[in-house]
């Protein structure tokens, strides 16, 4: 399991839950009565104590959770790997072993936190500090990131001084047994937050770095609007769409939610003789609105067919088919489209310029999902610009915008009681209202888990 | 000289709040302890009074329009010192308030991490305070009644960041260092002498264990007893020919 402690935007708000969890056993392994033996350190002189090896670790994971050898082992492993618990005498190697090798538990002021970060600031304090004690003697990939860190903090270098000289004075005031556990605790932090990276990491093949340097190149050239004129046609859009909108403009004949009455859904779908007027003048704003919408689709086809380019709705349908359809029939139904519309010859055959129809005819020799895109954009955009504006003046439109019917608001009748219940069923908040209030009591009679009954 | 006064309060103040970090990294441990919290908060308490009397002074001369270019660039770096500084406070001071609401002393159910530590923080708290030794008076519940009081301060000191902000217009990126990479080295003052033998214990692999104290024990014991061996030896060699 990897825990990524990184979040895109930054700083976290929550303590992440596996990170808390792990918090919990660790605090339940401080148990005096029910938690890890503890034994004593014996360094030269200093006798350091709460050490505990790694078979203890493992066997109380074992009798505290009821699991097997080979998950509290590696249950054990996040707890190293994640800086809860350092080794003491290979320090640099952060792995659990269940034999006799020393492990301390660390403090929680060093505990892995996603709402406290390792800092570049701290790193830098206490490389300060490392190399204050070790007289200069720092490690390879330490020197590197010291002379890194100078570089990129270095307006608060003279503070990174001045802190890692007093903290190491501070440290002086403890006993010796203590700043050795000090030391030895900030630096299993460290090793744990910034770990040394591989030489393997930093080699970016050319590969890897060409398809870097494009991606940035077209994410440059990417269209930008400015907000103003973003702004300006999302209030047009919202101005066109005011009166089509039922929550806004109230819908005829009456609203199936209040009035239970589903006329309007009646009125309005794919099938029906007679659209209303409300539908056929939504497809005069955007010619994907007449698209999106089936009735609307029949009539252009209608259209195109008495103009005789009706091959192209029909190669525009079939290409969105293929985008939208089954990976497995994908050849096959490619193969039905160059068949139809693409093949020199062809029975429906579409008008795609030279160039997109060379690159069409290559890319058919591997057929992928978006194969046909770049033709079914061509064909959408002749539509658009010819054939769609056309129709919106044809005389087939005219009439059928006059046909339309404005359906007639259900009049209320006179006699009150006759009308039908503007809210004819209870409302659904009423409804959980109730029923957090009985699961409520319940919940404090029998002491259950469970409040809610929706 | 005003520069002089300003490098001094910054001194006290880093050392109070290198300090400060030293008492939070004990929270939650063995040697966390109702002292331990009084500490805290009277670091903490310190700490603030340095910070606001360094605010006043750096945000006077910072304001005085009549000074040279050279001057300005040096309170800038102090400006940016002292800012770090409560940075550094601050998160300090948050971290504390997390912990400290974590581990509450007198909950017998909530158990102190074993982290090896036992001995007690006074005096790094008497190094902060810049006393002999620490008194204690505080009452026995100081742990819950301190932490009300340190979410008021911690909002008092992001209050002040704030308006520090606002008014003082300081580029951090536009002032340079005066230490260059590796100035601590260059420093009179020994600080990790008497540690460094001890450190390397922690750091490669430490034959100090048990068995480690044993065999170097035999060793000894085998060099001394050779030397006795031959001194017998040259000594009857000598009774022999004399």
């Amino acid at each position: 399991m990897t825990i990524n402690t990184l979040s895109q935007d930054g700083v976290q708000r929550q303590q992440m839950p596996c990170l808390t969890k792990m918090e919990r056993m660790i605090i339940s392994m401080q148990d005096p009565d029910m938690g890890i033996k503890l034994r004593n350190q014996r360094l030269l002189i200093t006798v350091i104590p709460h050490a505990m090896t790694g078979l203890d670790i493992v066997e109380w994971l074992i009798k505290k959770c009821s699991i097997s050898d080979e998950e509290a082992l590696h249950v054990g492993q996040l707890f190293v790997k994640y800086g809860y618990i350092y080794p003491l005498k290979e320090p640099r190697n952060l792995i659990l072993k269940a034999d006799d090798s020393s492990y301390r538990f660390q403090t929680p002021y060093y505990w892995m936190s996603t709402r406290w970060p390792a800092s570049e600031l701290d790193y830098a304090i206490y490389l300060a500090k490392k190399n204050i004690r070790k007289q200069g003697e720092l490690i390879e990939y330490e020197k590197e990131c010291y002379n890194a860190l100078h570089k990129r903090i270095n307006h608060t270098w003279d503070f990174v001084v001045m802190q890692a000289r007093e903290q190491l004075r501070a440290s002086k005031q403890r006993r010796k047994g203590d700043r050795i556990v000090l030391e030895c605790q900030e630096q299993a932090y460290w090793l744990v937050n910034r770990p040394p990276v591989s030489p393997e990491h930093y080699k970016l093949t050319t590969l890897t770095k060409n398809t870097i340097i494009e991606h940035n190149r077209i994410s440059l050239a990417r269209n930008r609007v400015k907000s103003s004129i973003c702004l300006e046609s999302y209030v047009k859009y919202c101005e066109q769409y005011q009166p089509h909108d039922p929550i806004m403009q109230g819908c005829l004949p009456s609203n199936p939610w209040i009035t239970d009455d589903i006329m309007f859904w009646n009125m309005n779908s794919e099938t029906v003789a007679l659209p209303t007027k409300l539908r056929v003048e939504r497809w005069s704003f955007s010619f994907m609105e007449l698209l999106n919408d089936q009735m609307g689709r029949k009539e252009f086809l209608t259209y195109l067919e008495k103009e005789f380019s009706a091959e192209n709705l029909c190669f525009w349908q079939a290409c969105e088919d293929v985008r939208h359809g089954e990976t497995a029939k994908i050849p096959e139904k490619v193969d039905e489209v160059y068949k139809q519309f693409l093949a020199p010859g062809a029975s429906r055959w579409v008008n795609i310029d030279s160039k997109t129809m060379e690159k069409t005819l290559e890319g058919l020799k591997r057929p992928h999902r978006f194969v046909l895109d770049d033709a079914q954009m061509h064909i959408y955009f002749l539509m658009k610009k010819d054939s769609y504006p056309r129709y919106l003046k044809s005389e087939l439109y005219k009439n059928l915008l006059a046909r339309a019917i404005v359906p007639q608001e259900t009049k209320k009748s006179v006699f009150p009681f006759m009308r039908r219940q503007r809210h004819s069923s209870p409302s659904p908040a009423l409804a959980t209202q109730t029923a957090e209030d009985d699961g409520k009591a319940k919940y404090s009679n029998s002491n259950s888990g469970t409040a809610s009954r929706l | 000289m005003g520069k002089d006064e300003c490098k001094t309060m910054l001194d006290a103040l880093n050392k109070v709040t290198a300090c400060y970090r030293h008492l939070v990294i004990a929270l939650g441990s063995t040697s966390d302890s109702q002292n331990l919290r009084e500490e805290l908060k009277k670091t903490r308490n310190k700490a603030q009074e340095l910070a606001v009397a360094n605010r006043t002074k750096l945000t006077a001369l910072l304001k005085d329009k009549n000074i040279s270019k050279d001057d300005r660039a040096e309170y800038e770096r102090l400006w940016v010192l002292f800012t770090s500084s409560v940075e550094l406070l601050e998160v300090d001071m948050k971290r504390s308030l997390e912990i400290g609401q974590d581990f509450p002393l007198k909950v017998p159910t909530r158990h102190l991490i074993q982290t090896g530590m036992t001995g007690s923080t006074t005096t790094v708290a008497a190094r902060a305070m810049s006393v002999q030794n620490m008194k204690y008076e505080a009452d026995a519940n100081i742990d819950t009644v301190d932490l009300k009081e340190l979410e008021t301060e911690i909002a008092q000191v992001d209050q002040m960041m704030e308006e520090m902000e606002m008014k003082v217009q300081v580029a951090p990126w536009a002032v340079e260092a005066k230490q260059e990479a590796g100035a601590e080295l260059k420093s009179t003052v020994s600080v990790g002498n008497s540690s460094v033998g001890v450190i390397s214990i922690c750091e490669e692999e430490p034959k100090e264990t048990v068995e480690g104290e044993t065999g170097l024990m035999k060793v000894f014991a085998g060099i001394i007893f050779t030397g006795v061996l031959l001194i017998a030896g040259i000594l009857g060699y000598l009774v022999v020919n004399l």
